[in-house]
C-alpha cells in the first residue's frame, strides 16, 4: 500500500517525487543503461545524488529560476537527469528531437530562448556550434559523452561529470540549497516545453504544467493499475510527450525503472533483455515484428510450421477470448495452455514480449490483423488516442473492452464532445497551459472553458468507444450527405498486404470510388505462385485474375463500412488499378510516404472522371513517369473500372 | 592526448623482393615515425600489398632490412611481427565467418593472455579474471567503432561495410603500435568511407597508434595522411607529403600510364 500512501501526498513536482522515492525505495533501481555490453543501474538515492550534484553544477554556471534547458540526445538516464535538474531550479527543460538537423533546431532554440543546452555527444555538439552565432541567448553548451571532444576547448562547452564536480563542492559548502530550491516547486510551475514536430508550418512549443503532467500520469497509473515493480525501455524519442509520460511522469510518480537501451540499434536486443512489463510502440514496430515472424515461419521446417499455423488459429479464437475475461471450455483453456508450452511462450520472448502486461499503440491506425495475433498470445494490447495538448491522453481502451477500430472511451478525467462537422473536442487536467509565446494559436486551438479542438474527425459507436476517421478538414459530404473520411477508408484498404496506396475520392459525389495501387511484391508472389506470368507492375495491375483478387479486398471493405451506419454510404462502388506505383519522385506522394490527394486529383483528373461516370468500363491515359535516374518518358495505359458490390444497410449483413 | 610525431618506428632499407624472376619491390627506403598516418599509394600491381606483407613478416626480402623499435631484424615471422606490436587488416576481409563479432575480436586479443586451453576450457580461476579483463576491453573496441548492435552477429552474415569494421576491430584488440590498413575502404559508399576516415582518425589520436594506409581512394589518401610514398612497377617513384606529391610529374605520369623506357 506504500504505492498509494505515495500518491496521496502532496508531491506536485517531478523532483518531489524523485526526493520522496529517494526516501521511500532508495535501494531500487530507478534507471538502468546498456553499456559496454552490460546494464548497468542507478537506485533512486544514487538518481537524487545525480541530479542533485548537477543542479548545484548548472547554478554555479549561472542557471536561474525560469531559464530554458535543451537537451538533445537518445534516451538517456544522463538526459532524463538533466530534465529534472532543470526543474528541481525552477527552470524549463526543452527536450529536442535527436534526429532533426541543425536548421530545425534553430527555430526551437530560438523560439524558447534556451540559455543552456546539455546534449548527448560530439555529434550534437556540432549541430549547435553551426547555428550558436545565430542564437544569442544560448551560453553553455554540456556534452555527456566525451568521446571526439578533445579538441573543443571553448570555454562556454562543459564536460558533464566537471559540471557534476562543481556542483558537489557547491553542495559541501551550501548543503540546504538544492532541498531549498525544490521546495520552492509548484504544482502550476511550467515543467516542460515540447515541441510538435509541426506537419503544417513551425513547430509550436506547448507548455505543460507539473498538475498537467503529474495528475495525467497518475490517472493512467490507477486506469491501468501500474505498480513500481513495471519496467519499462525508454526507447521513444525524449522530445514526444509519451516518453515524458511513459518514462518521466509515471515512473516517477509511482517509481518504476526506467531502462535506456545500449544505442538506438540495439532496441531488439535490449527489449529481449529486458522484458519490459509496460510497453508502449507505434503500430509500425508491431507491424515490423510481426512481418518478421511470418517470415521465419515460412523459412520454418514443415512440423513446425504445421504446429505455428494450428496453435494461432486457436489463439485467435481462445487468446482474445481468455485476454478479455469471457468463458471459455475446458478442452480449448488446455489447448491453450499446451500452446503456450511449445509456441506462444517462445515467441513471446523471442519478441522481447514475454513479461509484457500492458501494450499500448497510438498514432495511427493498426491494421487489425496485427492487433488480433498480439492479444490472441495473450498480450494486452490497446490504442489509446492523445495530443501533446492533452499530456497524451484523451481517449483508451479499458481492459476487456478492446476493438480494433476504436480508441476506446474518454480517459479518466476527461470530457469529450463532438462538434457539427463531427470534430473532437475535449477538457482535462492534462490540457495544456498555452503555446509557448502564440497567443493567437492558443486562442485558436483552446476556448475559454479549456475545450480544446483536436483537429481529428471521430464518431462514437455504439458502445460509446470513439472511432478517429480522419483530420476533421479532410472530411468530406458525399451528395446524400453521408460522411466521407477519405484516410479511414483508405486505411482499410491499405491493412491488405495486396494493396500498397489507394486514394479513395467521394467528397460531393454520388458514390465513393477509389484508385489502387497493388503491392507489387505481394502481388508478385501470389502471381508466382499461380504461376501466373507478367512483365512488370503495368501488366501485372491490368490482369483480370489480379482484378478478381483485389474485388475481394474492396468488397470486404465494403462490408465492412456497412457496419457503420455514419460511413454505409461511403462504400465504394467503383475502382480501378493503377498502372504505375504512386511515387515521391513524381510528386505523388510525401517523402515520408503520405499521399498529396489534390496532386493525384490534378494528374489523374481523367481516370476519376471515367469512374464518376458509371457508363464507362475503361479509360485511357498517358501519363509522365520519372525514372531513378532522373530521366522522364511516357506511360500509356488503357485502364479497366470494375464495379464492385455495396451492401445496403447493417441489418442485411446480419442476415447474410 | 597531446599528438606527437616522434622517432622513426618503423625503417625500412633497402628491400628488395622477388618471386622466381618477377620482381614484386626493387631497393625500397624509407621511414616511419611514430604516431604518424603514412600512406603507400601507386596503380595496380605495384607492389603496396606485398610491402605490407614484407612489414608484417609475411614475406621474407631477398635483400635489405627492417628495424622496429631500434630491432632489426632480416627475418621474422608474422606471430613475430605481432608480438612486437604490428597489427593488420586485409585487402579481402579475412575473419572467421561463423563467429560472431564478439568473438572475432576477442580472438585478437589473443596474444595477450597467458593462461594456456587447459584452464580456458575450464573456465576457472586466472582464466576467468584474465577473460573478464580482456572483454572489458574488447568492449571499450566495441564501442569505439559503434557496433554495439552487432555484437553477437555471426560475421559472415554482416554487410561487407561492417565486416571491414570488425576486422579494424580484430587488429585493435591487439593493442598494436603499428597498424597496417590494407585497403579499408575498398567497396565503400560515401558513408561508410566518412565514418572509417574517422575511425582512422580517432585511432591515431586517441590510441597514439602509428597507422600504415594502403588505399586507392586519393581523396581520403591526401586528406588522412601526413606523409606518403609512391610504387609503381616495384619501385618507389616519390616520397613526400600529400601536396608535394600531388603536383610530382612522376607520380602523374605512373598514374595516367606513359609508355616505359625501360
Amino acid at each position: 500500500m506504500t504505492e498509494k500512501k505515495a500518491i496521496d501526498r502532496k508531491l506536485d513536482t517531478i523532483p518531489k517525487l524523485l526526493l520522496d522515492h529517494a526516501r521511500e525505495r532508495g535501494n531500487r533501481p530507478a534507471n538502468r543503461l546498456k553499456n559496454f555490453g552490460i546494464w548497468q543501474s542507478w537506485t533512486w538515492s544514487e538518481v537524487a545524488e545525480e541530479v542533485r550534484d548537477l543542479a548545484c553544477g548548472l547554478v554555479k554556471i549561472g542557471f536561474q529560476r525560469g531559464d530554458k534547458l535543451a537537451v538533445i540526445g537518445d534516451n538517456r538516464p544522463r538526459l532524463y537527469w538533466s530534465m529534472v535538474a532543470a526543474q528541481a531550479l525552477g527552470g524549463i527543460p526543452v527536450p529536442l528531437y535527436q534526429n532533426s538537423v541543425a536548421e530545425e533546431m534553430f527555430h526551437v532554440l530560438e523560439n524558447s530562448d534556451a540559455k543552456f543546452a546539455i546534449v548527448q555527444n560530439q555529434e550534437q555538439t556540432d549541430k549547435l556550434l553551426e547555428i550558436k552565432d545565430r542564437l544569442p541567448h544560448l551560453e553553455f553548451i554540456c556534452y555527456e559523452e566525451p568521446r571526439g571532444m578533445r579538441d573543443y576547448n571553448q570555454e562556454f562547452i562543459f564536460y558533464y561529470k566537471d559540471i557534476q564536480q562543481t556542483g558537489r563542492a557547491f553542495q559541501s559548502i551550501n548543503p540546504d540549497y538544492f532541498l531549498t530550491e525544490v521546495e520552492k516547486g509548484d504544482g502550476s510551475d511550467i515543467s516542460i516545453l515540447l515541441y510538435t514536430s509541426g506537419t503544417t508550418g513551425e513547430p509550436k512549443g506547448v507548455v505543460l504544467t507539473s498538475d498537467n503532467l503529474i495528475i495525467t500520469a497518475r490517472n493512467s497509473i490507477d486506469f491501468d493499475n501500474l505498480t513500481s515493480s513495471e519496467e519499462v525501455l525508454a526507447y521513444l524519442p525524449m522530445a514526444w510527450v509519451g516518453d515524458n509520460i511513459f518514462s518521466l511522469a509515471q515512473a516517477y510518480v509511482i517509481g518504476f525503472c526506467v531502462n535506456c537501451p545500449e544505442n538506438p540499434e540495439t532496441v531488439m536486443t535490449d527489449l529481449k533483455e529486458i522484458g519490459p512489463t509496460y510497453y508502449f510502440a507505434p503500430p509500425a514496430i508491431y507491424e515490423t515484428v510481426l512481418t518478421k515472424v511470418m517470415i521465419r515461419m515460412e523459412d520454418a521446417s514443415k512440423i513446425k510450421r504445421s504446429m505455428f499455423n494450428y496453435f494461432m488459429e486457436l489463439a485467435k479464437t481462445v487468446g482474445i477470448r481468455i485476454l478479455d475475461g469471457k468463458p471459455v471450455s475446458f478442452l480449448e483453456k488446455f489447448l491453450y495452455g499446451v500452446g503456450k508450452i511449445l509456441v506462444y511462450g517462445p515467441l513471446r520472448n523471442n519478441m522481447g514480449l514475454s513479461r509484457t502486461r500492458l501494450a499500448y499503440t497510438a498514432g495511427e491506425a493498426i491494421g487489425p490483423e496485427i492487433f488480433e495475433f498480439f492479444r490472441s498470445l495473450g498480450i494486452n494490447i490497446k490504442q489509446l488516442y492523445g495530443q501533446t495538448e492533452a499530456s497524451v491522453f484523451v481517449c483508451a481502451q479499458p481492459d476487456g473492452q478492446v476493438k480494433a477500430d476504436t480508441v476506446g472511451t474518454a480517459y479518466p478525467g476527461v470530457e469529450l464532445r463532438l462538434a457539427d462537422n463531427n470534430e473532437v473536442f475535449y477538457r482535462s487536467p492534462g490540457v495544456f497551459h498555452s503555446y509557448y509565446k502564440n497567443p493567437e494559436s492558443t486562442a485558436d486551438t483552446k476556448d475559454p472553458e479549456g475545450w480544446v479542438a483536436t483537429g481529428d474527425a471521430g464518431f462514437f459507436d455504439d458502445e460509446g468507444h470513439l472511432k478517429i476517421i480522419d483530420r476533421a478538414k479532410d472530411v468530406g459530404r458525399m451528395t446524400d450527405g453521408t460522411l466521407f473520411a477519405p484516410k479511414y477508408i483508405e486505411n482499410k484498404l491499405k491493412f491488405f498486404p495486396f494493396i500498397k496506396e489507394a486514394v479513395t475520392f467521394g467528397d460531393e459525389k454520388a458514390y465513393a470510388s477509389a484508385v489502387i495501387c497493388i503491392d507489387i511484391e505481394a502481388v508478385g508472389n501470389w502471381a508466382e505462385r499461380r504461376n501466373l506470368a507478367y512483365s512488370g507492375y503495368t501488366d501485372l495491375s491490368a490482369r483480370d485474375e489480379v482484378y478478381d483478387l483485389l474485388q475481394e479486398c474492396v468488397e470486404s471493405v465494403n462490408a465492412d463500412l456497412a457496419r457503420d451506419e455514419k460511413l454505409s454510404g461511403s462504400q465504394i462502388k467503383r475502382y480501378m488499378l493503377l498502372h504505375k506505383e504512386l511515387d515521391a519522385d513524381d510528386g505523388e506522394l510525401t517523402r515520408t510516404r503520405k499521399v498529396r490527394r489534390r496532386i493525384v486529383a490534378e494528374k489523374y483528373a481523367v481516370l476519376i472522371a471515367a469512374l464518376d461516370d458509371p457508363q464507362q468500363t475503361h479509360c485511357e491515359i498517358d501519363s509522365q513517369m520519372t525514372f531513378e535516374d532522373g530521366r522522364t518518358g511516357t506511360v500509356h495505359a488503357n485502364l479497366q473500372i470494375r464495379e464492385s458490390s455495396t451492401i445496403k444497410s447493417h441489418v442485411q449483413t446480419l442476415a447474410a | 592526448m597531446e599528438r606527437k610525431i616522434g622517432e622513426t618506428l618503423l625503417g625500412v632499407e633497402h628491400i628488395s623482393l622477388s618471386f622466381g624472376g618477377v620482381k614484386a619491390l626493387t631497393d625500397i627506403s624509407f621511414n616511419i615515425r611514430e604516431k604518424e598516418v603514412f600512406a603507400i599509394i601507386g596503380p595496380n600491381g605495384a607492389g603496396k600489398t606485398s610491402m605490407l606483407n614484407v612489414i608484417n613478416g609475411f614475406y621474407h626480402p631477398q635483400q635489405g632490412e627492417i628495424h622496429f623499435k631500434g630491432l632489426h631484424r632480416k627475418q621474422m615471422r608474422p606471430h613475430e611481427a605481432a608480438v612486437q606490436g604490428i597489427a593488420r587488416t586485409f585487402q579481402n576481409v579475412a575473419l572467421f565467418k561463423g563467429m560472431s563479432t564478439l568473438n572475432n575480436i576477442m580472438a585478437g586479443r589473443n596474444l595477450k593472455m597467458k593462461t594456456n586451453l587447459f584452464w580456458q576450457a575450464l573456465y576457472y580461476g586466472p582464466a576467468r579474471t584474465e577473460e573478464m579483463i580482456n572483454r572489458e576491453y574488447v568492449e571499450d573496441i566495441i564501442d569505439f567503432l559503434e557496433i554495439q548492435s552487432i555484437r553477437r552477429t555471426p560475421v559472415g552474415k554482416l554487410p561487407y561495410g561492417l565486416q571491414k569494421r570488425v576486422e579494424l576491430g580484430r587488429a585493435l584488440a591487439m593493442a598494436p603500435e603499428l597498424l597496417l590498413l590494407d585497403e579499408p575502404m575498398a567497396g565503400m559508399n560515401i558513408e561508410e568511407k566518412q565514418d572509417m576516415c574517422r575511425f582512422i582518425i580517432d585511432i591515431n589520436e586517441q590510441y597514439g597508434t602509428t597507422i600504415v594506409l594502403i588505399e586507392h581512394d586519393m581523396g581520403v589518401v591526401m586528406d588522412l595522411s601526413e606523409r606518403l610514398i609512391v610504387l609503381d612497377y616495384g619501385r618507389k617513384i616519390a616520397e613526400g607529403t600529400p601536396d608535394e606529391i600531388r603536383g610530382n610529374q612522376v607520380v602523374i605520369d605512373a598514374y595516367l600510364g606513359v609508355a616505359h623506357t625501360n
